[in-house]
């Protein structure tokens, strides 16, 4: 109770920060405005993290990156609020209240946990325009005022799928899930349907670390460790880590039993907290949330705000492979052959197991 | 591992009367051997070489670590007759020394901080319940609350900065050595992979035991026979437990309770940080809400354990094993109905031998159900096998522990001089 204390007082006195900047703004306005395209009254972005917040070196810290930039280039004004452990749906729904009741306009709710509060929330305030990251369920969160942001992590992950079956030398690969929920069942669905792209005959073993509502498997590396031993023991020797911060313990394992691991969400070969076990991760299931967040902040800057799913696909560049550490440029070509025959069609991905 | 649980069960069950409760160390051995021998036969029924392989015991040896730490700072704690719900929060603050100490001065000063971290989690929740006659619920429940409040606030205040770290994360954490008995594992290897009935899984078990096991673990087994000596076998530990007993004749005789509930706390809050700290090395980092509940199972298992360090030893270990098992291949967790069955039905026998009717029944029912429930299907269902851990542990730990003794004294507040 005090935490959300905490949080109502905490926003309570950024939005008054935030009035008296705009206040502060408009005064000097030539100055201070010159990047936010001639002194326009600027956006106030609302934005709600889900558990993990600006800094977990993933999702969160990838739609953190679109804001940031949105920021850069319209001077939007925002305020950044975070889940914590274990709230319930209540309390994020009271987030987003606080939000458009502030007066924050265009609001954005990063993770599927905020499906229902922001579907609720919506309604409330149909002059708020909403987006919402990684979920798209008709009649829950959808509505005239919602933009709904989805990935085709299945298409993305088809690709590194491919990319492990073609390194493997063992024909046996191993997939580790941080918890066992649809959004990451899609990673393993497009993951096996690219291993058998390229060997029928290869093997694919799937672990999920927790199973709901315990989220623990995101953020247990020692977990992760482990189950990925049990695969390499087994006779896999590559692990793509669909695990959050469980990652890390994966690639360690990989590390010490000379295989690879496949990293997830943003280019982990470059995360300087993975900097020791880098040179086995030979790519990354790249999900740029970033582009989506940046693009919907655009789209409500200059007025076209759109409604409804979009989907950031393969085509569109919302995901991709990562290539930093040159570890699969011997295979570069075939991967961007399966990337062009999804593009066309040629090739369906499944996005349920 | 499994012998180990196992042997508690029958520990707990053989022993009945005081005078024949000490069992000579042979009988153990026996009990050991025999656990073994249906281990490695289920082995060969099942072919899930994972039930007794080298690469399991070693993951369920790291698995078991933090929650059998943070059992045994309960059973301090609880001997001296206060209650420590807030082990969870002391294994927080402990993984967060880790990360702080750990990154900048390797990982043994982290180790240090870590400690210090929980015996000062120890300290607050002994001024509030000793001092000042807190409910013990009440405190250790605050504790819990607070500790990861607190240390996600200094982790964003440290590690944010800091190279490869982030709000919720330090930066990585380097691994303390790890030892191997010269010569034996690649021995043991060549006949763990022979597949023999009972020598190869003795192999396998050895070998996980034997090879690349970390200091901090041998820190831990050191911890429980250090434990097990000074509060049974020193006046030191007589008088502590008598705090936990009957605080009012301990007074009687001239122990000082206040300082012994003191000290207990302290240590318990100490082991317990110890824990969460072996957590964040052997992760290679603090996260934020890495214990994922590690603090309340090490609790549960120093219950069922009879505030004894061998029963929190087990526990702890059959939790281990069936956690990594769990994790490591689903193949495994099928062929764990079977054993399961196994041995609930051998508890069922020994209950019977125990005129504990009622007991054996529930043991037999419950153990022919699992026996059919591996004949009759070909895997466990993914949303169950992580429950795994827990549903074994409870099952084999409640039905073979039912001669639990609580300190007579606990969670009742004590001021000085109130039994005069």
């Amino acid at each position: 109770m005090r935490r959300m204390r905490g949080g109502t007082l905490v926003a309570i006195a950024a939005a008054g920060v935030l009035a008296l900047a705009a206040c502060g703004g408009s005064g000097d306005s030539g100055a201070g405005n010159q990047d936010s395209g001639g002194g326009s009254d600027a956006l106030k972005v609302g934005l709600a993290y889900d558990i993990g917040g600006r800094g977990d070196q993933s999702f969160n810290d990838s739609a953190a990156r679109g804001l940031d930039k949105a920021k850069q280039e319209f001077g939007v004004d925002a305020t950044e609020l975070e889940a914590t452990q274990g709230e319930t749906d209540a309390q994020k729904e009271d987030r987003l209240r606080q939000l458009a009741e502030n007066g924050f306009n265009p609001i954005i709710a990063v993770g599927f946990a905020y499906a229902g509060p922001v579907g609720a929330v919506a309604k409330d305030f149909p002059d708020v325009k909403f987006a919402i990251v990684d979920d798209f369920t008709e009649g829950v969160d959808t509505g005239p005022n919602i933009a709904n942001l989805t990935f085709a992590e299945h298409e993305g992950s088809f690709l590194v799928g491919a990319a492990a079956a073609l390194k493997s030398e063992t024909g046996n690969v191993g997939f580790v899930g941080g918890v066992n929920t649809p959004l990451i069942q899609k990673f393993e669905a497009g993951y096996t349907a690219g291993v058998k792209a390229v060997d029928p005959d290869a093997k694919v073993q799937v672990k999920y670390l927790t199973q709901p509502p315990d989220f623990g498997g995101f953020n247990d590396p020692a977990k992760g460790e482990t189950a990925a031993n049990g695969m390499l023991d087994a006779g896999a020797d590559v692990i793509y880590a669909a695990a959050g911060g469980s990652g890390s313990g994966v690639f360690r394992a990989a590390k010490e039993k000379g295989a690879y691991g496949i990293g997830v969400d943003s280019d982990q070969y470059n995360q300087p907290a993975l900097a020791d076990v880098k040179d086995v991760i030979m790519t990354s299931m790249v999900k740029n949330v970033d582009t989506a967040v940046y693009d919907f902040i655009k789209s409500v800057n200059d007025g076209q705000f759109q409604a409804g799913q979009q989907v950031y696909d393969l085509e569109s560049g919302g995901v991709d492979y990562s290539t930093s550490g040159g570890m699969v440029d011997d295979i570069k070509a075939k991967l961007d052959e399966y990337k062009e025959k999804i593009i066309s069609g040629e090739i369906e991905v499944p996005s349920t197991t | 591992m499994s012998a180990s649980g196992l042997d508690v069960g029958s520990e707990q069950i053989t022993a009945p009367p005081r005078q024949r409760r000490r069992m000579s160390p042979v009988v153990y051995l026996y009990i050991a051997v025999g656990a073994l021998l249906v281990v490695s036969l289920v082995r060969v029924l099942t072919g899930a070489g994972n039930l007794t392989s080298s690469g399991t015991v070693s993951a369920a040896l790291i698995a078991a670590v933090p929650i059998a730490l943070a059992g045994l700072g309960g059973l301090w704690s609880e001997r001296a007759g206060v209650i420590n719900i807030g082990l969870e929060g002391m294994m927080v603050l402990g993984t967060w020394g880790a990360g702080f100490a750990g990154y900048q001065w390797g990982p043994w000063a982290g180790v240090l901080l870590g400690v210090a971290l929980g015996a000062l989690g120890g300290l607050i929740h002994a001024v509030a319940t000793v001092t000042f006659g807190v409910d013990h619920i009440i405190s250790g429940v605050a504790i819990t609350l607070m500790a990861p409040g607190v240390t996600l606030f200094l982790a964003k205040l440290y590690f944010t900065d800091a190279p490869g770290g982030g709000q919720k994360q330090s930066p990585p954490i380097d691994d303390v050595a790890h030892v191997s008995v010269p010569g034996l594992p690649s021995l043991l290897d060549s006949i763990e992979r022979k597949g023999w009935f009972f020598v190869s899984d003795l192999a396998g078990l050895l070998r996980g035991l034997t090879t690349d096991v970390s200091l901090l673990t041998l820190l831990a087994v050191v911890l429980f026979v250090v434990t097990a000596y000074v509060l049974w076998r020193t006046p030191f530990g007589l008088r502590l437990r008598s705090c936990g007993e009957s605080p009012p004749a301990a007074e009687s005789l001239g122990v000082n309770v206040y300082k012994y509930k003191y000290a207990a706390i302290v240590t318990s809050g100490a082991l317990a940080g110890l824990g969460g700290a072996i957590l964040a090395v052997a992760s290679s980092q603090f996260r934020d809400g890495q214990t994922g509940g590690r603090g309340y199972i090490g609790l549960a298992s120093m219950i069922f354990g009879n505030w004894r360090p061998g029963g929190v030893a087990a526990g702890a270990s059959l939790f281990g094993y069936t956690d990594a098992m769990q994790l490591r291949g689903e193949e495994a967790v099928h062929a764990l109905l079977l054993l399961l069955g196994v041995a609930l039905i051998v508890l069922a026998v020994v209950q019977v031998r125990a005129r504990r009717y009622v007991v054996a029944g529930v043991a037999t029912v419950l153990g022919i159900a699992f026996v059919l429930w591996f004949l009759f299907t070909d895997q466990v269902p993914a949303e169950l096998v992580s429950a795994t851990p827990y549903v074994v542990t409870l099952l084999v730990l409640s039905l073979a522990a039912q001669r639990l003794r609580v300190p007579k004294w606990i969670g009742q507040p004590y001021r000085r001089g109130q039994g005069t």
